[in-house]
């Protein structure tokens, strides 16, 4: 299984699992624009294998799942949001460590981080093999990207 | 039940999740305990008294190897079953975990039904 037919599925698991969400595959991608309107959560790997796994979600799309993790109005961008995102990050670093890392010891993960802004570009400046994956909710679109290094 | 349990995770909406989820498993505690990482957890340990923990791995200040090594060299409460709910599966850091007195694991994500089918039984 490709590693991002993996991704897919650990995606649509978190979210039938602990969002509660319905969620539909929209597009794989190797690359994508700015990002408006939106935060990243995202979660450096080190070790045997370097990289970024981020989700990016429109605000949007960001506060429907946080009111949907946490079954409760969320209508503002605030720490409930920035700390939801960040345990979805957190959830799929965990998945994409598995598929990488059978043992555990040779890969690291970070804490998760987020930012998040009106306009701004997201790449890596090593050379990196990106898998970038659109899904749908009804409040829009949100991607998951794996940035690992070559 | 009439028992107590702390929650260890330093994302306070999977310690609210981790909660929610217990109760939809029909595992009603009289207190739940919150702690954002492994010296938070030990300081709720120290003050109150806890049944059963259920613990992250990583987290920041004090992560869930450290806080088992620590909480299992202290006489009063070594003897705490920890659970591990954490996105870390990797045999080596279970076998870890279990090695300092971890009872079991569950991988996030998890269903309320997991949380039943492995904590039930301990409790």
């Amino acid at each position: 299984m490709e590693i991002q037919d993996k991704m897919i599925d650990a995606t649509k698991e978190i979210f039938s699992t602990m969002v509660m969400m319905d969620i539909s595959l929209e597009e794989v991608m190797e690359s994508h624009g700015k990002l408006t309107d939106t935060i990243t959560a995202m979660i450096g790997l080190a070790g045997t294998h370097r990289g970024v796994l981020a989700v990016h979600f429109p605000y949007s799309v960001a506060m429907a799942i946080t009111s949907a993790f946490l079954m409760m109005d969320v209508e503002e961008m605030n720490d409930d949001v920035h700390d939801a995102m960040g345990e979805i990050a957190n959830m799929l670093g965990g998945n994409v460590k598995t598929i990488l890392s059978e043992k555990g010891r040779d890969i690291d993960l970070s804490m998760p981080s987020t930012i998040s802004g009106s306009e701004y570009s997201f790449q890596s400046d090593n050379d990196v093999e990106k898998v970038i994956v659109r899904f749908g909710t009804e409040k829009g679109s949100f991607m998951v990207e794996l940035d690992l290094e070559k | 039940m009439g028992k107590n349990v702390l929650l260890v995770d330093d994302s306070k909406t999977m310690r609210i999740i981790i909660g929610r989820s217990l109760r939809q498993a029909g595992l009603d505690f009289d207190n739940i305990f919150e702690a954002a990482d492994g010296l938070e957890a030990l300081e709720v340990l120290e003050k109150e008294s806890v049944d059963i923990v259920l613990s992250d791995i990583n987290m920041p200040n004090m992560d869930g190897i450290s806080f088992l090594r620590e909480k299992s060299s202290r006489e009063a409460m070594k003897d705490i079953p920890v659970l591990m709910i954490s996105t870390e599966t990797g045999e080596d850091i279970i076998g870890e975990a279990k090695s300092l007195g971890a009872v079991g694991a569950i991988k996030k994500p998890f269903t309320p039904d997991k949380v039943n089918e492995v904590l039930g039984p301990l409790l």
